[in-house]
Parts: structure tokens; C-alpha cells; sequence
């Protein structure tokens, strides 16, 4: 073990001295994970805008990360409004019809594309950095100016539909939408970020609606620009300011209900047949922090109890083959959200006895808490995984975008790997009581079964 | 005497380039990497399945990424790796199979043992077999039909393509051939299919000289045994459209793909205008491409369209095209994603309370009908130019990360090309709007296609009904939409609704005899 851990600590020193090789000597990057300094600049109207220089001739990401998702749908009758209106974006302007903005992102030889999730929507770029010029433009005219017909609108909502139809073919979709509106009561949370089908098919008559909603939220203030590659801050900088300096702060803030504390066990199921009976177990987690230790430590918890080295994993999957597949974890979001653990069954008639064994691996953290070697391992897995992920500009983006939607911060992404070294054996029995708990679990099913059998 | 040294010295230095020519090698090297990739790859796929046992090759290749190796357990040897975030895996296609391993620099010599044993010496235990094997019946009882309808109708278009040949099966294999595959049965496909006269090796990042030479070394030590990778069965000609109707349970809408035989691969410098041509007609993914604007953009009818010069993995998540997954016999194909069906649009609005079949008809008669348009007229000079820009700087996007790197460049050994991306970037520089307009009139024909469309049981007979008698299907939009249709899209749905098709013969099938 100590050879191990020799090992392990003479790896983070060749990361590191790596790493300074395209670091500002001017910055102390050498105890950071991402081993690239990030550049902030905060402009006067608020918006932020994150320069992360990378080794990749010729090659650049531009991304837009709007901190508007399905967590902002406060108001009834418009879930999946913010996914909606992602699709929107990409209508035209004054300047740029709908097809002329065609024409005009194809010019770039770019891969564009946008994406909605429940905390944010991200609208991406990856290509020629010569291009940087124009796709700034590009991006700051419909950010800035978005214009598009009640048509346009309506028609639009048909695509949205058609997302939804793709996606209901599979089940974990539909078990998805049940155990959102289930685990969650008051909190928007309780609707994925499609939305309800109702509520899509309704969304042609939504147009004013859309109006006011890029009025609140295509603001500076809810926006962060970030460009990873072949670019200097200098350069990013002054564009940002020539495109989006005249960007008009916004002023409103939208009040997102607060969950009241669960008291029971709720259980969820849908009745299909079709695919190898599942079932997920979603306990209420924190809040996304980079300066608390309980996520970064249910983080830990997660790896040590439900990878694919774990004991339960060991022995449900490779010994007993009683199981698919086993993973667990909290997903990072801004307001308290779900850690989720999640089971695909070789056989139904174990899930039972399945439930008993995660329970009983639970129930060991609780009360003796994690080998202190493993949770090195641990350590150390979490930290050369990221370093071996982050081999592209558009991979540097993904992450930092990640972070930036949680906090508004790039240097999270810092913040938390540092949190993880601080992770104790301690921390982690003292999250698996705090929130690893039935009063706060919600168990959802998938079987031919009428009623879930888990109950 | 020093320059005899120096003579005899680069006598060694010829001999050993000549013995490593044996294998074929592809390195690039990236000395500020953190990490090394290593790709070992066969050419076998599986298409090199024994007629009576599809998926064996897909079983063998998952039994060496999946199971214990060198007498070391599956458990131990991911525990092993696990502080290191070092990890392989395998990816089976029809034509190679390729395995990756991924290490942080500093574990590299801790982690080559692990590369070797997975190659050299599986374990192929009893306990492994049952697992793995556990999954991939699974998979091919289940979980195909039941995890994307998109995937479903791209993997079941393929099946009707090559039926009778040997790219017919599903990589996987079928319910019925799984079931007859045993630990034997692998452990001699291992030995045939998996040996140093059909090995590839590629090597990445911050890698030694020391390191490539044991690779080279170790993998001369594969299975000695004469290996002819088989030829891959071409796709067959269609006697008309032929349509496959999947009659699914429960299903939301209709998935749509259709296609038809391609001669020409990357390895073909006209593969380039014809690249062209499909860009502007349906790049992936791509909201200015023809298809797209048409039944997406102009008709709210679904999520996308694109179209298809050669096999495209996994579409649904990829947004570029992944290496990996290179084929000799090819086909070109358009996907039409769900759109919807008439129980759907009754329930969703009253004025189309009435309807009696969904979009899949319209839709399928507009796709083809773009393309009748595009065979008849040619891409305007506009168009082509706008479009080989485009490309130009696209097509550099395909390989960002060094294992995608490597990956493009062992494929290109595949089609006889070096790099194959910057030949393309040349050939595409080179390419007139007559080669493109030559190439689509060359390849592309809509007479003769092959259709699936997984949809609704609900939906499946009057579908089938509609197509094969040509009804007219006129579009039936909601008012909220149609209201706003310009007057030239709505005469345009006139003539897309009765747009004749050479359907020929359709089909219904039961999803559960799908794949036999």
C-alpha cells in the first residue's frame, strides 16, 4: 500500500511540473487540478468572461453558459420552458434572418450546438479560432437581439415535441419524469427539464410568455462567456467588449420554492416490461459547494460504495450476477437535489434482497465509516480521472462550464479537488447519517409488475 | 572502424524497421502528454462470426475486456487500476475489433503488464463466461428493442440491407445464436480471429521508444494461426422501395430510416464530392443542412433529418463522427427521426381528431422527393462552394483528443490511406461542382430503396395500407401552425403529398421477431 501511495504522490508532482509548462509563472497553478490558469474578466454590465489558454493549434471553444434552466420554470403551465427557449435562440435576428444565421454558423466550419439542463443552458462552438471574430458576432446579436415571428415560435414547438417523442421511447425517461414529480414536491425540481407533454403541446400559445422570458434572463448578469484554445485573455477580452459591451443589465430574479424537509419513504414504478427490471434509490443530497465538505465527501462515499471496485459491485455484479449494473451519486445542482443509486436486475425476483444488500452497505458506513487506505485510492482515482479527461479545448470547456453553472465561478472546479484532498474517513460516515436516511428516500421501480414490488 | 560501427549500426537500424513493418504500427507521438493511449485492434468484426454462432467475436472480445487476465480476477485488476484512473475497454464493429487502454504516464509501466494480459492472456473463466454472456443476451432479447426506437430502425434497416450476407447480424448476435455460444466456442475464436497476422497497433501521447518495442515484442506473441479476415457481404439491391413496418407496443412515434447500396468508401477519392453533396443535404446534426430545414425547421415535424454516406456509430450521442467503426461495404441512408403518429396527433388537438395515420408517410415522401430534386438539378455553385468551405474546416474537428487521433489515423490504414483526414482536406480543395454534381447522379437513386420504421402497433396497418397503395398524405399540421404557413410551403405539401414512391412491398413486423 505505501508503495501505492509513493506512487500516487510522485504522480501528482509529473502532473504538476506538466502542467506549469503552459502556466503564467505569474500564477501558483502548481496545487491546482486544472493544471491551466484561468483568466476573469468582469465586465461592467456583469457579464463574466473566462479565458483558459490551451495548447491546440488553431482550435478554440467558445462557450455561452446562460444560468437559466428547468429550475427557473417557476410559474405554472411552462415546464421546459428554458429547454424551449434554447431552441429559440437559434431563429434569427434583425441582422441575421433565420437563415442567413444558418449560412452564417455554417461560414464558420464550426460544431455548434446548445443544451438545456435543470440549472442551466449552455450554448457551445468548437472550431477555427481564426473564426473567434465572427463568432462572437454571432453569438452577442442573438444574446443581444433576438427577434423571431409568433410563427416561428409556434412551429419551433413541434421540434420540442419531437424531442420529447424520440425520447419516450426509453423507459428510464419515463421513470425519470415520475420520480422527479415524486422526490420532489414545491421545488421545480419536480419536472424534468423537457417538461410535461402537456405543457409542450402547449407551448405554441406561449409566445408573449417567451418574450418576457428572454427579457429576464439573456442578460449579462445570468451569463458567462468562456473561450478554452488557442487564445489569449487579451484577445477574448477586447472581443467580448466590442460584442457585448453594450449588453444592457437586466433586474429580475426569479424565486424558486424551497422544498420542505421529506418525512417518508415515497416510492414510484412504472409498469414495463421491455427492458431488465430496474430500480433507483434517491436520497435528498446538499446543495452543490465548493466550500462545504459534504458533497465532495458523498462524492467519495460514492466511488468507495457504488463504482465498479466497491464490494457491493464485487459482489452483486462479478460473484452473485445478480445484478447488471450498480453506480451511485450525487448530481451536482445549485438548489438541494438527489443522491441516486441505481440498479439494473439480471431478475426481478432478487430486487428484495438486492435493496437489502445496498442498505446493509449503507448501513457499515454509518457506523464504521471507510478504510482510510481506500479513501487515498479514492483520492487519488477522483484527481487522475479529471487529469486524463481534460485532453481538448471543448473537454476544458465542458468542465469549467460545469462549475460556472453552479456557482458562477470557474475557480470551483479548483476549490472542490482541493475539498476532496481534505475529505476524511469521518466526513464520510458523518454524510452517510446525515443524508442516507428512509425519511429522505424515494425508491423507484421498473417491472412488468402493476405496482412496484419494492414496496 | 567507427564508421564500419556506424555502418553496422544502421544495418540494425534497417533490419529491425523491416521486422517491425510485419505489424502495422501507428504512432503519434505527444511528448507534453500526461497520458499514454494504446489501441490494439483486429481486423476480424463481426462479420468474421462463424455462420451459426453471430456474436461470438463481440462474446470473445468482451470476455478478454471483461474477465480476468494473467490470473488476475476482473475485480483485482480494476482494483488495481482504480488509484491510477488508468481503465480499457473494447468496441466491437462489424469489420475490426478495437481495444483501448488509457494511463496517466506516471503508471505506465505499472499498468503494461495489464495491456499484455488482456491481450495475450484472458483467463476465460467459467464465472466471467456466465456474466458476460448474461448481458449480451440481454441485450439482444431486450434491450435493442426497448432503448431508442432511432437505434432500433437504424440497426433493423442494416438487417434488411445485408440480409443473407454476413453484415447482416447484429454484432451482438441474435437471441437464438447467443444462447449456442460456449466458453470452448471462445476460447478457439480467440485463438483464429484474434492473431498477430490481423493485429494493428496504435500508440499515443507520452510514450517510450522502450515501450512501443515491448508492444511490438509482446504482440508478436498473439495465436500464430493463419487468419484471412473475410469480405464483407455488400448490400443488396432493393426490387423497388421495400419496407419493414416494426409493430411496437407503446411506442410514441414513428423512427424512420431508409437506404440503399453505396460503392464507394473513404478509400475512394470520390467519396469527397459525394461528401459534399450529402453535407449540404443532411450533415449530422447540422440545423442548415436541406433535410433539417424542411421537415424540422419549415414543418415542426420532428427533432431532425439528416442523411448518410457511410456507417455512422451511435448518432443519437454522437455529434462528430467517432473512429473505430471503419467498413469496406457500405450503404447511404437518410434518418428521419421520430415523428408523429395518428393516435398521438387526435389526442393533442380536436381539429385533427379525424386523422388516420401520422407524419412517416409525408415525411418519407419529402426526404425522398429532396433527393430526387437534388439528382435532377445538381448543388447550385453557390451551395457547393459554401458547403466544401464548410467541410474544409469541419472535417478538422473529427480528431481533437489523442485517442481520437489515433484512432482516425489507424483507420486510415483501413482504406489504404496514411492520414487520412489531411488527404481528405486535399481532396476536397481539389473537388469541382461537376465531380459532385457526376458523383450524385452516379450514386444516388431513390427507386430502389429498403425502409424500417419502428412505430405504434396502432399505427402499423394503416401506415402499411398508405404506402403500399401511394394514397396521397396530405400533412396534417395543427391550426396553431398551419395558420402561419406561408402560401408556397402548403403548395409544396400538395406535391410532397402526392409524391408517387416505387414502393414495391411492406411488411409488418412483431417487434419480438425482429433480428432472427
Amino acid at each position: 500500500m505505501k508503495t501505492i501511495i509513493m506512487a500516487i504522490a510522485m504522480g501528482f508532482t509529473l502532473i504538476a511540473s506538466l502542467s506549469t509548462a503552459n502556466a503564467d509563472p505569474t500564477v501558483a497553478q502548481a496545487d491546482k487540478i486544472l493544471p491551466y490558469p484561468i483568466y476573469q474578466h468582469k465586465m461592467a454590465n456583469g457579464l463574466n468572461v473566462v479565458t483558459v489558454p490551451f495548447d491546440s493549434p488553431g482550435l478554440a471553444s467558445l462557450y455561452i453558459i446562460t444560468r437559466v434552466g428547468a429550475r427557473n420554470e417557476v410559474e405554472p403551465g411552462v415546464t421546459g420552458f428554458a429547454h424551449f427557449f434554447e431552441h429559440m435562440m437559434f431563429r434569427g435576428t434583425d441582422k441575421y434572418s433565420k437563415e442567413e444565421y444558418g449560412a452564417a454558423l455554417k461560414s464558420t466550419g464550426a460544431a455548434a450546438n446548445a443544451n438545456t439542463s435543470q440549472d442551466r443552458t449552455v450554448y457551445h462552438m468548437t472550431g477555427n479560432s481564426d473564426m473567434l471574430d465572427l463568432m462572437f458576432e454571432l453569438e452577442s446579436d442573438r444574446f443581444m437581439n433576438l427577434k423571431y415571428s409568433e410563427h416561428d415560435f409556434k412551429t419551433e414547438a413541434g421540434a420540442v415535441k419531437g424531442e420529447y417523442t424520440k425520447n419516450f421511447a426509453s423507459p428510464y425517461n419515463q421513470i425519470d419524469e415520475k420520480l422527479s414529480e415524486t422526490a420532489f414536491n414545491t421545488h421545480t425540481y419536480s419536472h424534468t427539464t423537457m417538461g410535461y407533454f402537456d405543457d409542450i403541446v402547449d407551448m405554441p400559445n406561449q409566445y408573449e410568455y417567451s418574450k418576457k422570458f428572454f427579457d429576464r434572463y439573456y442578460r449579462p448578469e445570468y451569463n458567462t462567456v468562456l473561450v478554452v484554445g488557442d487564445v489569449t485573455p487579451e484577445k477574448v477580452n477586447a472581443l467580448a467588449e466590442k460584442y457585448f459591451g453594450a449588453w444592457k443589465r437586466g433586474e429580475y430574479k426569479s424565486v424558486v420554492p424551497v422544498e420542505p424537509e421529506q418525512t417518508e419513504t415515497r416510492y414510484v414504478h412504472l409498469q414495463d416490461g421491455s427492458i431488465p427490471a430496474y430500480f433507483s434509490m434517491n436520497f435528498k443530497g446538499p446543495a452543490f459547494s465548493d466550500s462545504n465538505i459534504d458533497m465532495p465527501a458523498l462524492d467519495v462515499l460514492a466511488s468507495i460504495v457504488f463504482s465498479n471496485t466497491s464490494d457491493l459491485y464485487k459482489k452483486l455484479v462479478i460473484d452473485e450476477q445478480v445484478v447488471r449494473f450498480i453506480g451511485g451519486g450525487a448530481a451536482d445542482s445549485r438548489d438541494p437535489g438527489l443522491f441516486t443509486i441505481a440498479v439494473s436486475m439480471v431478475d426481478k425476483k432478487d430486487m428484495p434482497y438486492v435493496l437489502a444488500e445496498i442498505e446493509k452497505a449503507i448501513a457499515k458506513v454509518k457506523t464504521e465509516g471507510v478504510d482510510p487506505a481506500l479513501l487515498e485510492r479514492t483520492k487519488s482515482n477522483l484527481k487522475y480521472r479529471f487529469a486524463m479527461g481534460i485532453d481538448t479545448p471543448e473537454a476544458i470547456a465542458e468542465s469549467l462550464s460545469h462549475y460556472i453553472q453552479l456557482t458562477g465561478d470557474p475557480e470551483s472546479i479548483n476549490r472542490l479537488y482541493a475539498m476532496y484532498d481534505q475529505v476524511t474517513a469521518d466526513d464520510v460516515k458523518m454524510v452517510a447519517n446525515k443524508y442516507l436516511n428512509q425519511d429522505q428516500l424515494t425508491i423507484a421501480t421498473i417491472s412488468d409488475d402493476e405496482l412496484g414490488v419494492l414496496k | 572502424m567507427k564508421r564500419m560501427i556506424k555502418q553496422l549500426l544502421s544495418l540494425l537500424v534497417i533490419l529491425f524497421t523491416i521486422q517491425a513493418q510485419a505489424m502495422d504500427v501507428v504512432e503519434l507521438k505527444q511528448e507534453n502528454s500526461n497520458k499514454v493511449v494504446v489501441k490494439i485492434r483486429f481486423t476480424n468484426g463481426s462479420i468474421a462470426d462463424p455462420a451459426d454462432k453471430a456474436g461470438l467475436t463481440y462474446a470473445t472480445a468482451s470476455m478478454m475486456a471483461q474477465g480476468g487476465a494473467g490470473g488476475i480476477s476482473y475485480s483485482d485488476i480494476q482494483d488495481m487500476m482504480y488509484p491510477w484512473a488508468a481503465s480499457y475497454d473494447v468496441f466491437t464493429d462489424k469489420q475490426v475489433t478495437t481495444f483501448t487502454f488509457q494511463v496517466p504516464v506516471a503508471f505506465i509501466d505499472k499498468f503494461y503488464p495489464l495491456i499484455k494480459n488482456v491481450v495475450l492472456s484472458p483467463d476465460f473463466t467459467e464465472k466471467d463466461f456466465s456474466r458476460v454472456m448474461k448481458e449480451q443476451q440481454n441485450y439482444v432479447d431486450q434491450v435493442v428493442r426497448a432503448s431508442s426506437d432511432e437505434d432500433y430502425s437504424k440497426y433493423a434497416l442494416e438487417h434488411q440491407l445485408f440480409r443473407g450476407g454476413n453484415m447482416q447480424h447484429l454484432k451482438q448476435g441474435t437471441s437464438a445464436s447467443v444462447k449456442t455460444i460456449t466458453l470452448d466456442d471462445i476460447k478457439s475464436h480467440y485463438q483464429n480471429v484474434f492473431t498477430n497476422h490481423n493485429v494493428m497497433l496504435g500508440i499515443a501521447g507520452n510514450y517510450s521508444d522502450e515501450l512501443l518495442n515491448k508492444l511490438k515484442a509482446d504482440l508478436a506473441k498473439l495465436s500464430d494461426k493463419a487468419y484471412t479476415p473475410p469480405v464483407p457481404s455488400k448490400a443488396r439491391q432493393a426490387e423497388g422501395i421495400e419496407i419493414e413496418i416494426i409493430s411496437k407496443e407503446n411506442a410514441f412515434g414513428s423512427a424512420i430510416f431508409t437506404g440503399a447500396p453505396l460503392g464507394i468508401t473513404r478509400a475512394d477519392d470520390e467519396f469527397a464530392a459525394l461528401m459534399i453533396a450529402n453535407s449540404w443535404m443532411g450533415e449530422h446534426r447540422k440545423s442548415y443542412s436541406r433535410l433539417y430545414q424542411k421537415i424540422r425547421e419549415t414543418r415542426s415535424m420532428n427533432y431532425g433529418d439528416y442523411s448518410y454516406i457511410e456507417w455512422y456509430s451511435d448518432g443519437g450521442s454522437n455529434q462528430l463522427p467517432p473512429s473505430g467503426v471503419p467498413r469496406a461495404s457500405s450503404y447511404w441512408s437518410i434518418w428521419i427521426r421520430p415523428v408523429q403518429i395518428a393516435s398521438q396527433l387526435q389526442s393533442q388537438y380536436p381539429e385533427l381528431a379525424d386523422v388516420k395515420i401520422g407524419h412517416a408517410h409525408f415525411a418519407l415522401r419529402l426526404a425522398i422527393r429532396e433527393f430526387d430534386l437534388l439528382i435532377k438539378n445538381g448543388m447550385t455553385a453557390e451551395d457547393f462552394a459554401a458547403t466544401k468551405t464548410f467541410l474544409r474546416s469541419y472535417t478538422k474537428l473529427y480528431a481533437q483528443s489523442p485517442a481520437e487521433q489515433l484512432g482516425w489515423l489507424m483507420d486510415s490504414r483501413f482504406y489504404g490511406r496514411t492520414d487520412y483526414l489531411a488527404e481528405l482536406d486535399a481532396l476536397l480543395a481539389g473537388t469541382t461542382l461537376e465531380q459532385v454534381n457526376k458523383a450524385i447522379r452516379k450514386h444516388w437513386q431513390t427507386k430502389n430503396m429498403f425502409v424500417t420504421i419502428v412505430t405504434d402497433d396502432s399505427e402499423a396497418k394503416p401506415l402499411a395500407d398508405s404506402l403500399i397503395n401511394n394514397t396521397p398524405s396530405p400533412m396534417s399540421y395543427s391550426n396553431l401552425v398551419k395558420s402561419g404557413l406561408p402560401a408556397e410551403i402548403l403548395a409544396e405539401d400538395e406535391v410532397v403529398a402526392n409524391y408517387p414512391l416505387n414502393v414495391k412491398k411492406v411488411t409488418i413486423v412483431n417487434s419480438a421477431d425482429t433480428f432472427d
